[in-house]
């Protein structure tokens, strides 16, 4: 039983207001062998540097920089221990203060919770993130044992070698004791293809029906291919100032109000029932009726009480009191369906038990009241571990800021991937949003970071 | 001096892409976990408690653990019932490169009485259901010194 202290709970704060002023992407394939770990980087700082509008040129920006953190998951991939520091010189950041940040699938979001910190602290204004994942030098299944690596290797790592296997039990928990119906489940991943497929950085784009979904090849029992995360080889970059820099870089920059961090253990199996931590748009009433025959305890294997810690410090933090009021847009770490619908309610969207209504009731989709993944996700776009926290902030940023067709709908953006502009492109700009969320999340949620961006 | 003799492998010529072999091994100890694995072999499924008295946490911990998480204090090593319930099941069609266990094998995740975890192990006979009553059985004749020398079959 987890039992909090005083200090546990306290809402974290930050000492200065911190900016996000631009971003930058890759695109994002299954293999990339035309390009180097440090020139995919290189492309995704060119990009935020030299495409975001800045008010200063490449040069002066680069004389700007004072400290630079790296984000990317596994040594394992890359085969490059110590990859940061080669892609730091690289970059043309040497000999600045640099460094990298690894919590597993969140890394991304705990590497800009890191930057947020050097900058809200005054230790740094002006901070690039670097992220990135090189996913294509094994095979697929080595790829897989790889990322099973991240999971307790003494008593779970054995089980399956494949992640996909520890989400599939806790997925059929919670279809134990919530029953979604698979079509419900497989919307989540019609949904994000589609919206991939408006995405010149997309990996696995299509218009796929409920029915491709249904009838897919299971992975690992109820998950089928379609309902997972692709695997990726791609970076992201995202450039983190105070208040006086954000304003020399740009006129749009968008103050990232809170980004908190939560945990829980690797293994599945340690998860101890505890009472449920309310958000603020919950009491004790929404939960009066929820243990019964079915459900036993919590957050047992159907909950994510990573998830819940970061957005409980992160609602109270940037003054969130009901998410799907109060947000205007939202990325989740959809690595698989299921585990999107655990999300939905560790992040309040809907009480625990009832996460299915925030897609059957219209509100998860484009023009719904809560977009969500309009970037395409991780099952839809992208998923190079690294980058994959750091592209939802980029994502969300460019939405703020307006700039979803710059980067979306400039059929440059296509040839410069050497795709083609699809003849039935439609625009996912969200009508003039005021505030997002980005979930960046890990193993079977072993680290979570909840980020609230907001347009002044 | 002459040159290297050992050549990698060329995978593609433009862009150049090589092959890189790995064939060495990771000489790992399970440290104070061991008697677990150990213990599998004499059939026993050896669990940690806690032996701090005002530690609030009075049940089994399965996997073991060397030290309380709750209070730090150190743990000793009680046999847990071999019997339990299965809480969650799948079966992995596509697992990963390290996978040992014959294709279609279920995964299980298992509750004890008086353990506060709930271990995850597999099923060696029968069709899994949740809440079905299990008891353990253990590799002891050509153990793999691995988690999977415990199994499960219906009790
Ligand atoms: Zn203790």
């Amino acid at each position: 039983m987890i039992k909090f202290g005083p200090g546990n709970l306290r809402i974290p704060r930050f000492e200065k207001p911190v900016y996000v002023v631009a971003g930058g992407l890759t695109d994002f394939r299954k293999k990339h062998p035309e390009k180097n770990t440090s020139q995919l980087c290189t492309e995704a700082l060119r990009m935020a540097v030299e495409e975001n509008d800045l008010k200063v040129d490449p040069e002066q920006f680069r004389r700007m920089v004072n400290w630079v953190v790296y984000s990317q998951f596994a040594d394992h991939f890359g085969d490059q221990l110590l990859a940061a520091a080669k892609i730091h010189d690289y970059l043309g950041f040497d000999p600045l203060g640099n460094i990298e940040v690894k919590t597993g699938g969140a890394t991304g979001g705990s590497a800009v919770l890191a930057a947020a910190q050097a900058v809200a602290s005054g230790y740094a204004d002006c901070v690039p993130v670097v992220g990135w994942e090189r996913m294509d030098e094994v095979t697929t299944k080595v790829g897989n044992s790889y990322i099973a690596s991240a999971a307790c290797k003494d008593f779970e790592s054995e089980l399956g070698w494949m992640y996909a296997a520890y989400y599939a039990l806790m997925a059929q928990r919670y279809q134990y004791e919530n029953n979604v119906p698979h079509e419900t489940l497989a919307r989540i991943a019609v949904k994000n293809r589609l919206y991939a497929y408006y995405s010149p950085f997309s990996q696995n784009p299509g218009k796929y029906t409920v029915e491709d979904v249904l009838k897919n090849e299971i992975v690992a029992h109820p998950l089928t291919f379609l309902e997972c995360c692709v695997m990726s080889v791609g970076a992201a970059v995202l450039i983190v100032a105070d208040e006086e820099t954000a304003h020399k870089l740009t006129d749009k920059p968008v103050q990232l109000k809170a980004i908190c961090g939560g945990s829980h253990t690797l293994r599945t199996a340690d998860r101890r029932h505890m009472p449920i931590l309310l958000l603020p748009n919950e009491t004790e009433a929404t939960y009066k009726d929820y243990f019964g025959k079915h459900r036993q305890d919590w957050p047992g294997f159907s909950s994510f009480l990573a998830a819940r810690m970061a957005a409980y410090l992160a609602y109270h933090m940037a003054g969130i009191k009901d998410p799907v009021e109060d947000l205007d847009l939202l990325e989740t770490h959809d690595a698989f369906t299921i585990s999107d619908v655990q999300t939905y309610e560790d992040i309040g969207l809907r009480p625990y038990g009832r996460g299915r209504e925030f897609i059957d009731s219209g509100e998860a989709y484009f023009e719904g009241k809560l977009p969500t993944n309009l970037s395409g996700g991780l099952i839809g776009t992208m998923h190079a571990v690294g980058a994959t926290g750091i592209f939802q902030m980029v994502e969300l940023l460019w939405q703020l800021q307006g700039k979803y067709d710059k980067f979306h709908g400039d059929p440059k953006m296509w040839t410069r991937y050497g795709k083609q502009k699809p003849a039935d492109w439609k625009s996912l700009q969200a009508k003039n949003p005021k505030r997002g969320c980005a979930i960046s999340h890990a193993g079977t949620g072993s680290h979570v970071t909840c980020a609230i961006l907001e347009k002044p | 001096m002459d040159w290297p003799t050992t050549a990698l492998e060329v995978f593609s010529e433009e862009p150049l892409v090589v092959k890189n072999p790995k064939t060495w091994y990771h000489i790992h100890s399970y440290g104070g976990w061991g008697k677990f694995f150990q213990g599998l072999q004499q059939q026993k499924l050896l669990a940690a408690r806690c032996t701090n008295p005002k530690c609030k946490e009075k049940r089994l911990w399965l996997p073991p653990r060397a030290d309380c998480p709750d209070c730090w204090h150190a743990m000793e090593w009680v046999e847990a019932p071999q019997v339990g319930t299965i809480y969650t099941h799948s079966v992995v069609t596509y697992p990963g490169e390290l996978f040992k266990l014959p294709p279609g094998t279920p995964l299980i995740s298992v509750e004890i009485d008086g353990v506060c975890t709930k271990l995850m192990s597999w099923l060696k006979e029968g069709k899994p259901k949740f809440g079905m009553k299990i008891k353990a059985v253990f590799n002891a004749k050509r153990p793999t010194h691995t988690i999977l020398d415990l199994a499960w079959v219906p009790a």
